[in-house]
């Protein structure tokens, strides 16, 4: 019974072998990471400065989601909506469209900006999670 | 390009309450953020927090009644302690062709039966061997009083397991094995106030679907309420329970880390198409790995667009340990 680097079978199907295993591992693996030297955002064909579609690779509602609600804050922004074109690509499409008599609308800008705030957003929940442990460990010892 | 966004509710901008906490879990209340927010956070706590567990298995000696692959399966989903697992290297970063010490921990799994009776191998058998990226890491996680850990499998007279496991850096998104969780408690809107949801009953949906605990912290409808059209969800109760590899609340602020880090890598690749952006109709041009932008390990690049002064919409207040990014920007500057 004795064998070598056997690989962890997933739930479901047998494991046909080991090079099977590998290979299928291996595509998976693909599936949910960044390749190295892998482009992340492409810009979708007919896109101008104020109207673009961008392609993310290896993304989805995670980052779809959140990304649309705080750049749609964004006052120059007409329009922002997310979507997945198909669930079994690891791709997330992202629109924006600013008005075009704004100033500041230019949309890599607006995307740029949207990243950003996020990223302050997730300190200030950081900061406000570490002060309410902080405080409850206080109160009420050390758990 | 400055302009205050307008908070849900109100100014005071996202608050927590931490109603429990132990060893095991923090239960936790989330207000004044948008749904899309705290369900990015969820998500990213349930399926993209890197942790240890075995990936590979050299099975040298297997006489048990189980299958090789079938006691392999089981060593990958023993919870291993992940504390700082930052100082593994993923292998796909490494130099190495299939694992070394920087990025794998290698634990030895050794048991005979050579009495009557059953004997029962545990996690607690497993033991890491050094060197290790640190004192913590790939060690079992055992937690009960006796302490064996999980159990593997068990042997009688004459039977032998010897095992070479490989533990790995990875993220549940690969496999669940690498999962800090069990499961997130995630609801708003206990009183279904919102009608987010569309119970199926029986006779009655009052009797049927009793109100959770959660339901103590908002004010019951009234009966005859109607619905808030331009109702919020919010606040979020949360409650996240390790498996027992990171301490319940370093996997919520590891949550976080790992969004800012996925916002740090896009922001990254648009700094690197600015600098493309005349040369290519398109503007993404691809990047070779020592693109002209100097890649990850510029500082603070300033790109033509970067017009905007320190202050941030959010207040950049935050200056935690984690406002830093690992490209070297931190997110409170913005
Ligand atoms: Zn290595």
């Amino acid at each position: 019974m004795a064998s070598e680097n056997q690989d962890m079978p997933d739930a479901g199907g047998p494991v046909q072998g080991l090079t099977d295993a590998r290979a299928r591992q291996e595509e998976e693996r693909q599936d949910a990471i960044l390749v190295d030297d892998e482009q992340k955002i492409h810009v979708l064909p007919g896109s101008t400065d104020t109207s673009a579609s961008f392609e993310f690779l290896h993304e989805d509602h995670t980052l779809g989601n959140a990304l649309r609600y705080i750049i749609t804050k964004n006052p120059v922004v007409e329009l922002c909506a997310y979507s997945i074109p198909h669930p079994s690509e690891p791709k997330m499409h992202l629109r924006i469209q600013t008005f075009a008599d704004m100033e500041d609308n230019n949309v890599y800008d607006v995307l740029r900006k949207g990243l950003m705030d996020l990223q302050d957003l997730c300190d200030v929940v950081t900061e406000n999670f570490t002060t309410a442990r902080d405080k409850f460990v206080q109160e009420n010892g050390s758990t | 390009m400055d302009y205050d966004i307008p908070m849900d509710g109100e100014d005071t901008g996202p608050t927590v309450t931490i109603r429990e906490a132990s060893p095991a879990a923090v239960d936790f209340i989330l207000r004044h953020v948008d749904l899309a927010f705290a369900n990015s956070l969820r998500r990213v706590i349930m399926s993209e927090i890197p942790t240890m567990a075995i990936d590979l298995v050299e099975v040298k000696k297997n006489t048990s009644v189980l299958a090789d692959e079938f006691i392999c399966h089981r060593l990958g989903l023993i919870p291993l302690n992940s504390k700082s697992v930052d100082d593994v290297l993923y292998t796909r970063d490494c130099d190495c062709d299939q694992y070394c010490e920087n990025c794998s921990v290698t634990l030895s799994l050794y048991a005979r039966c050579t009495s009557d009776g059953v004997m029962r191998v545990f996690a607690r058998d497993l033991v890491p061997q050094d060197p290790r990226a640190n004192e913590w890491v790939g060690v079992p996680v055992i937690k009960d009083d006796n302490p064996d850990g999980a159990l593997i499998l068990k042997l009688t007279k004459g039977q032998e397991v010897e095992m070479k496991c490989i533990a790995k850096k990875g993220i549940a998104k690969e496999h669940a094995k690498w999962a800090p969780t069990a499961a997130v408690g995630f609801e708003y809107d206990p009183w279904n106030k919102l009608k987010h949801l569309d119970y199926w009953y029986e006779e009655s949906a009052k009797d049927e679907w009793p109100v959770s605990r959660n339901g103590e912290w908002e004010d019951q409808p009234q009966e005859g309420e109607g619905v808030a059209l331009d109702g919020q969800p919010g606040p979020f109760y949360v409650n996240v329970e390790t498996v027992g590899g990171l301490e319940p609340d370093v996997i919520v602020q590891q949550g976080i880390k790992v969004l800012q880090q996925k916002l740090a890598g896009v922001i990254q690749e648009l700094a690197g198409g600015d600098n493309q952006a005349e040369t290519n109709g398109d503007g993404f041009g691809p990047r070779s790995p020592e693109g002209p932008s100097g890649g990850y390990d510029q500082g603070g690049y300033t790109t033509p667009f970067d017009q905007r002064g320190g202050a941030s919409a959010w207040g950049g207040g935050g200056m935690t340990p984690y406002g830093a990014t690992p490209y070297g920007q931190n997110g409170g500057n913005w």
